[in-house]
């Protein structure tokens, strides 16, 4: 069932058309990717470190500009968005990292704060720098990711699970209708990585959120997300439903990359 | 009641710690203003001092050579001082720091006595410990090479200790359960960790030693110091400038020398292979050990090769030796007549007790007074204009690369010149008093805190920015929402530490006439006023171990 073909352009939360993207140092990162993501559609994005996944991401809210090809985000074209319309778009996308992107040294509730950065003018400095109503609203996003009870630790005192998880918050105080996470998990141990999925998963199909996400066990990929895109060399090499994927066609896109060495492994193996 | 809950937790708790930090602050801002009315500052005064410095400048260019071989043969002399000065210092803090470490220390009365040792050395300036040297020995460069080598130890022998404190356990207790020697554990387990750190401490105290051995002159302790403020006394402006260039080329070669050898030698393999990607130089080295490695594997070598590390160390160590080696034979020391003298320095220490603090008491008050405002006044103003340079200078901050450049080389010109060769300048264009003592103690303040600032804006994690600015964040809110708070507790430390350095340099800005206590403290060693003297040693002793509270207290609270 190739629903992804079928939609319409208003039912289109994410396109993106021949996208390349070579960094200054050669390295060819997006080879021609088209991606077409409906509205509400959970995506795992899955690969080997240095296939692309990351890249992709971060063109898809501008933080890495393309060299080719064009992105459009909720009807705005992100490839000739600049200055103020870049904000803007960024504002209404929510994006996770690995490395959660908290300031240590701020309360959990700054932190999460920082997510409505783009509604306000001027820099802000402080919880109290900020209106009652969005600390509030920050407050109530705290609840929702379980951490209601940390609001004023310092997110260094926290786990990594936890601080994933405020990290969510912040997000959600964008009131997002596309979330990016980039390896959300990776560096959590198994539990925690469940729950933060988990989390991920409920809030978008409570909120009727986009969700795309990179992932690199494919066990979570196949049992998380409606869809998965596998890339290899910064090309689309697996674009399937997950209902039609066995693990078997899943592990494809991490076999056979082409690196020399690997080939070397392999072939030995095989002729042993 | 639940609503006023709720209300409450939308605003942080107050805690303590805020509470102590914001009396600190509110503190520090008081004393800068009661300081600013005390010298009677103005913006406009400020402005007025500059142009008349700016007029002094003109009339010393273009600098004149003439004197070159004077100039020259000074500054060798001062080269010769700091080097050793500098060896004094590493053989003399060497036993101290085994003795104040943890890991290394036989006992904790032995600690103690070693971490005091270590920490009064450091409260006498070394201008002052200098003067009192030369009353001992008379004038020459010995008294200065003395003074160098024991108020070196201060920071020397700190740092020693806090990198002998670093080394990891695990290979101690494995050298013990060998059965070793405690000397035996140390030398095989914790010295070859600390080393690296060690000879980096040496070197920027090498560093360090130039600069102050520029100046010791001014108290009749050899060097080049001295040429300058003759050429001022008698008008003479283009050597004046001649002289202070010769130093600005030797302080800043220095300075591009030991930074550069420094992190090759702090630098780990991992961060060679990270830049040997890029490096044409650093894959040579790479292919180099691999190579000479190989080689003492299939000869089965019993001593280690000669790989680029073991090159490199055994390189410095050995110049260094050489150049200290040449100081001692060349320097102008005559070491049959003075090494005799030696007890004599005791006897001058014995001369300063019992203080004296009666004699000048008003004196002695408004000195320490004056002192402390200058210190204050200069730390305030200098890290006004620090910040700003700062973030011009920081190359994450600053994305221009050519603005930051700029400031850079800026930065780096002021700090070639020691700061009371500026004061000097000063003096001479504004006349004595505090002002122009406070004035060159901000432009030192203000270049080196710079430098300072923007080290620690460049560490400044950058995952935090990058996920402000995925939430839509403008430039200038990201710096605030994720730089700023990242920035401050290096910030306050920095401050700590410049507020520190800063009231040792205004205890010594009277010795040119730039204000402050240190012109009583010349003065009573000229009248041989002994006891007086002692009295305002002990006296600068008590505002710097007062600071040195007041900065612990403070950066406890930012833990």
């Amino acid at each position: 069932m190739q629903v992804i073909n079928t939609v319409a352009d208003s039912d289109v939360a994410v396109k993106v058309t021949s996208l390349s993207k070579r960094f200054p140092n050669g390295t060819l990162a997006l080879d021609n990717v088209s991606l077409e993501v409906p509205r509400g559609q959970v995506l795992a994005l899955i690969g080997l470190s240095g296939s692309g996944k990351s890249t992709l991401l971060r063109t898809l809210n501008g933080l890495h500009a393309p060299t080719g090809g064009k992105v459009v985000v909720q009807g705005t074209d992100v490839s000739t968005a600049n200055g103020k319309s870049l904000r803007k778009l960024r504002h209404h996308i929510g994006f996770v990292f690995q490395q959660f992107g908290l300031v240590g040294r701020a309360t959990c509730m700054e932190n999460v704060l920082v997510g409505s950065l783009g509604s306000l003018r001027g820099p802000r400095l402080g919880v109290r720098s900020y209106p009652v109503a969005l600390r509030r609203k920050a407050l109530e996003q705290l609840e929702r990711v379980g951490l209601s009870e940390q609001a004023f630790q310092r997110a260094d005192t926290l786990s990594g699970g936890q601080m994933q998880r405020v990290a969510i918050a912040r997000s959600l105080m964008q009131e997002p209708s596309v979330l990016l996470a980039d390896e959300p998990v990776a560096s959590l141990d198994p539990e925690s990585a469940n729950q933060v999925l988990d989390l991920i998963l409920r809030i978008a199909r409570e909120d009727g959120m986009t969700v795309i996400c990179t992932l690199h066990q494919v066990e979570l990929a196949l049992g998380w997300s409606d869809r998965i895109v596998g890339l290899r060399a910064g090309q689309v090499v697996l674009d399937q439903m997950n209902a039609q994927l066995s693990q078997e066609q899943v592990m494809e896109v991490y076999r056979a990359t082409g690196t020399p060495m690997q080939f070397e492994t392999e072939s030995a193996l095989q002729s042993a | 009641m639940s609503s006023s809950a709720t209300k409450e937790r939308l605003s942080p708790p107050i805690t303590a710690t805020q509470v102590q930090l914001f009396v600190f602050a509110v503190a520090c801002l008081v004393a800068f203003v009661w300081s600013w009315i005390f010298l009677g500052m103005s913006f406009s005064g400020i402005t007025s001092s500059f142009g008349d410095v700016g007029r002094l400048v003109k009339r010393m260019v273009p600098p004149d050579f003439s004197n070159l071989s004077n100039i020259v043969d000074a500054t060798i002399e001062t080269v010769w001082m700091a080097i050793m000065g500098t060896a004094g210092a590493i053989v003399l803090s060497f036993p101290l720091a085994l003795g104040a470490a943890r890991n290394t220390s036989p006992h904790p009365t032995v600690r103690y006595i070693c971490r005091t040792v270590i920490s009064l050395t450091r409260a006498v300036p070394d201008l002052v410990l200098g003067a009192v040297f030369v009353s001992a020995l008379s004038i020459g460069p010995l008294p200065g090479v003395l003074a160098l080598a024991i108020h070196s130890i201060g920071m020397v022998g700190k740092l020693f200790a806090d990198a002998i404190e670093q080394a990891a356990e695990a290979p101690r207790e494995a050298t013990i359960s060998v059965g070793a020697t405690r000397r035996q554990t140390t030398r095989a387990s914790i010295l070859p960790q600390a080393m690296p750190s060690m000879i980096a401490t040496a070197l920027f105290r090498l560093e360090i030693n130039i600069r102050a051995s520029t100046v010791l002159g001014l108290v009749g302790a050899g060097g080049i110091g001295v040429l300058i403020q003759t050429s001022l006394r008698s008008l003479d402006y283009e050597s004046a400038l001649g002289a202070v260039a010769v130093i600005f080329v030797v302080v800043t070669a220095v300075e591009l020398l030991s930074v550069r050898i420094r992190s090759a030698i702090l630098g780990d393999a991992a961060a060679l292979a990270q830049s040997a990607r890029h490096g044409w130089f650093s894959q040579k080295i790479i292919a180099r050990d691999t190579r000479v490695n190989k080689k003492s594997f299939e000869t089965r070598a019993l001593s280690p090769p000669w790989t680029w590390d073991r090159m490199f160390s055994t390189a410095t160590i050995s110049g260094f030796l050489l150049a200290l080696a040449v100081a001692v034979l060349t320097i102008d020391i005559d070491w049959a007549r003075t090494l005799p003298l030696m007890p004599q320095i005791i006897t001058v220490f014995g001369d300063l007790f019992p203080p004296d603090f009666t004699t000048v008491r008003s004196e002695m008050v408004t000195g320490i007074v004056e002192s402390v405002v200058i210190a204050v006044i200069a730390t305030g103003l200098g890290l006004l204009i620090a910040v700003p340079l700062s973030l011009l200078a920081a190359r994450n901050i600053m994305t221009k690369r050519i603005l930051s450049t700029v400031t850079r080389l800026v930065m780096l010109a002021f700090r070639g010149i020691p700061e009371l060769i500026i004061a000097v300048i000063f003096v001479s264009a504004m006349g004595l008093g505090p002002v122009p003592g406070t004035l060159a103690l901000t432009v030192v303040t203000a270049s080196f805190s710079a430098k300072l600032f923007a080290e620690a804006l460049e560490e400044v994690d950058a995952a935090p920015r990058e996920a402000v600015l995925a939430v839509g964040a403008g430039k200038i809110q990201e710096f605030f929402a994720s730089v700023v708070p990242q920035f401050m507790p290096a910030f306050t430390g920095h401050f700590l530490y410049i507020l520190d350095v800063n009231l040792r340099s205004s205890t010594v800005l009277g010795i040119v006439g730039g204000g402050g206590i240190g012109f009583l403290l010349l003065n009573s060693m000229r009248v041989l006023e002994f006891q007086t003297t002692g009295a305002i040693v002990m006296a600068i002793f008590g505002i710097v171990l007062a600071i040195e509270l007041i900065g612990n207290w403070v950066r406890q609270l930012l833990r």
